[in-house]
């Protein structure tokens, strides 16, 4: 669409729900935004921020955060040094009380940092790093679940819903781990092995990490993996090597019945389904909801809520949300719903008003529920995530079944050229 | 058949691919050194920047394939003289004013000019990892119970003819000995009358034609993204230490025994020791053989 119509369009859509809800807005209410939008991390940090305007807009539609208009202060944070700074300058020059961000979890810890010492609230929306919350903070708020979720509900999938179709006992599953040595492989890796050994006693027969920015062949490490012939690999990849890791295994002829990852890099980003196309089919990433995700199976108002982001994500981007969007959007519509519960930056208040939310899955974007702890990180159990699987070029939701109109194909995986 | 006889075939089938791999990967390694290596041997310049150049052959090879539908291998025979160009436009530009500089300087210089190359990548064509999928890198090629990949094969039969091919140039045509009177030494070559401004200029143009050779040839075996230069170019470094300085063919053996410690550690002690097993050999070569392997001592002073 042409950019005037666009604006045209969303002015009028502004103006009418203004008319339609009948609501004037007393003031502004400001808050602080740190992405990365410059650097090697801004692509990711620019779709974050188009998700933050995107429900923005939609919350001011709505009557605003507790009655006044919510307003941007934005900062680029493309390093660590960086986003400390910008949240000094955010605190000090623009005045903001509640700084939210990061896509990276290279930047959260730094700027949530920065801004503990103003005793500044940090709503944290997409950093997964499971240090963020657990330095006795008590200013830093997380609206994603962590690394160490991710792990949780890889497992959960892997024992629940893939070992009832191989016909196997989950305690009967031999799973090979493999991952980069990153913080986010490793606390996704380790959650996960220490969930599927003690709680469903699944054979462990490899765990091996590598680092993503020197790998070049996987090749003896698929040699080795052959001989011990897991069901299940576990691979947490980066976006380089994930690829790799995937032709070489097929060139190898390296058979196995699934192989499960976690995250928006590696076999989660749509770089793996450009590079690899249909030979990419039966791969499995858990991620935020993508195409064949049900309305239906959420809460009334989180139907409601859903239908309408996606709707202002399509009209502003013309695609399905991206993983970015649906984070920060989600985070961000949280935010509202804390602060119109709180009505006060109040530290005190606000956390109080975050404590006190209990909704359950499905009131909120992407489905979610909201139960925090006293770490003010969202629980497991309520940030509920999906499995999608590359079918055909395109990556889509197929777990939980309640969830989604798609169902996992390929399971177990047969024979490399037989997974059309 | 036996189980233990089947075990026995499988064990050798595991050998020979482990076998296979070595000699594949040291073809890729090679083939990224070889440049490094004559830029240094002759030069004495550590070029920083090395990784970056062959990151700009892989990006050469994704665009022409992308947007004209070239094959790698037609592009290979534009990339050379187009990084020729580029390697005497570097030369020109940047390299000239500090070949004669402490080695410090030079440093600064190639590591300045290589992060710079990294950004100017990331501007100009974002951070996104990029695949290119010719069809020979879907070919699988199975034999006796090892499997590889084409395009694999094609990058190290080309390595060794480059290497070939280089050290032939250098050992038998008169620029070969004009290049390599000017690495013994600089003062006595510029009083036989030999303008070794022009010498390193023609080295340092081979070298980046070389790496941008590299860059177009291992294209459609890895992804293609701003930093992807990094990936291989210590590796280039322990290779041309092991080798000797501007020794071709110990640049080729080095970057087999680089794959071997890597492919055997990496199947014996798992990935995550390959780093360690092969610096440790980079420096004891350091340390019991500075020439290098294959060099003889003392060559390792030669032209400094």
């Amino acid at each position: 669409m042409h950019r005037s119509a666009v604006v045209v369009t969303t002015l009028a859509v502004v103006l009418g729900a203004t008319v339609a809800h009948g609501q004037t807005l007393s003031g502004e209410y400001k808050i602080g935004v740190l992405e990365p939008l410059t650097g090697p991390l801004a692509g990711e940090g620019k779709r974050h921020l188009e998700g933050y305007e995107i429900v923005r807009d939609m919350i001011n539609e709505r009557g605003g955060v507790a009655g006044r208009k919510l307003v941007f202060a934005v900062a680029d944070a493309p390093d660590p040094t960086a986003a400390a700074s910008e949240a000094n300058r955010l605190i000090t020059r623009e005045g903001v009380k509640i700084i939210t961000g990061t896509f990276s979890s290279r930047l959260c810890g730094a700027a949530s940092e920065a801004a503990a010492r103003h005793t500044v609230i940090y709503w944290e929306t997409s950093c997964v790093d499971p240090r963020f919350n657990k330095r006795g903070l008590t200013t830093v708020f997380r609206t994603e679940i962590d690394a160490t979720g991710f792990g949780w509900y890889n497992v959960e999938f892997i024992a629940k819903h893939l070992a009832p179709r191989f016909n196997m006992k989950a305690n009967a599953l031999k799973i090979a781990f493999l991952s980069e040595d990153s913080s986010y492989g490793q606390g996704v890796t380790e959650s996960a092995r220490v969930r599927a050994k003690q709680e469903f006693g699944m054979q462990e027969v490899a765990a091996e990490y590598y680092s993503f920015t020197s790998i070049n062949d996987f090749t003896p490490i698929i040699t080795r993996l052959k001989q011990l012939n897991p069901d299940v690999v576990h691979h947490i990849g980066y976006t380089n090597d994930a690829p790799l890791f995937w032709r070489q295994a097929r060139e190898q002829n390296f058979l196995f019945k699934a192989l499960v990852h976690a995250g928006a890099t590696g076999y989660g980003s749509p770089d793996f389904g450009r590079a690899l196309g249909n030979d990419a089919n039966g791969v499995f990433a858990l991620l935020e909801p993508g195409p064949g995700f049900r309305l239906e199976s959420l809460k009334p108002e989180g139907q409601k809520l859903e239908r309408e982001f996606r709707e202002a994500v399509q009209k502003r981007t013309g695609s399905y949300p991206l993983g970015g969007h649906q984070l920060a959007g989600s985070g961000l519509w949280l935010l509202k719903v804390v602060l119109d519960r709180a009505k006060s930056d109040d530290l005190a208040k606000f956390r109080d008003a975050v404590m006190s939310l209990d909704l359950p899955v499905g009131s909120m974007i992407n489905g979610w529920g909201v139960k925090f702890d006293e770490h003010g990180q969202n629980s497991n159990a309520r940030v509920q995530h999906y499995m999608l699987q590359w079918q055909n070029g395109q990556l889509v939701t197929v777990w939980p079944e309640e969830f989604t109109t798609n169902r996992a194909k390929w399971i177990p995986l047969g024979a490399w050229d037989a997974r059309k | 058949m036996d189980p233990a006889r089947r075990l026995g075939r499988a064990q050798i089938d595991v050998f020979a691919q482990l076998g296979v791999s070595t000699v594949l990967l040291g073809g890729i390694y090679a083939l990224i050194a070889v440049g490094l290596t004559l830029i240094f041997g002759i030069m004495r310049v550590v070029n920083f920047a090395h990784g970056e150049f062959l990151m700009l052959g892989m990006y050469t090879a994704f665009w022409a394939y992308s947007l004209w539908s070239l094959d790698p291998y037609f592009v290979l025979f534009i990339s050379i003289p187009l990084f020729f160009g580029l390697g005497v436009l570097t030369y020109v530009l940047v390299m000239r004013g500090v070949i004669h500089a402490s080695h410090n300087v030079q440093i600064f210089t190639t590591v300045g000019l290589s992060i710079a190359l990294q950004n100017v990548a990331l501007v100009v064509w974002t951070g996104d990892f990029r695949t290119l999928r010719p069809w020979h890198a879907s070919v699988v090629i199975r034999v006796f119970g090892t499997a590889f990949n084409l395009s694999q094969v094609v990058a190290f039969v080309i390595a060794v003819a480059l290497t070939l091919a280089l050290f032939a140039f250098m050992k038998w045509t008169h620029t070969g000995r004009v290049m390599r009177a000017t690495a013994q030494d600089h003062d006595a070559a510029t009083l036989m009358g030999i303008d070794t401004d022009r010498v390193y200029r023609l080295t340092f143009a081979i070298g980046i034609a070389c790496v941008g050779a590299a860059g177009v040839l291992v294209s459609p075996l890895y992804a293609v993204y701003p930093t992807a230069g990094l990936q291989f170019v210590l590796l280039a470094y322990v290779v041309v230490v092991l080798g000797g300085l501007g020794d071709m063919v110990g640049a080729m053996l080095g970057s087999l025994i680089v794959a071997a410690v890597e492919v055997l550690g990496s199947y014996v002690f798992g990935v995550a020791w390959k780093e360690v097993f092969y610096f440790v050999l980079f420096i004891a070569v350091l340390v019991f053989r500075p020439a290098g392997l294959f060099g003889q001592r003392g060559a390792e002073t030669l032209g400094v």
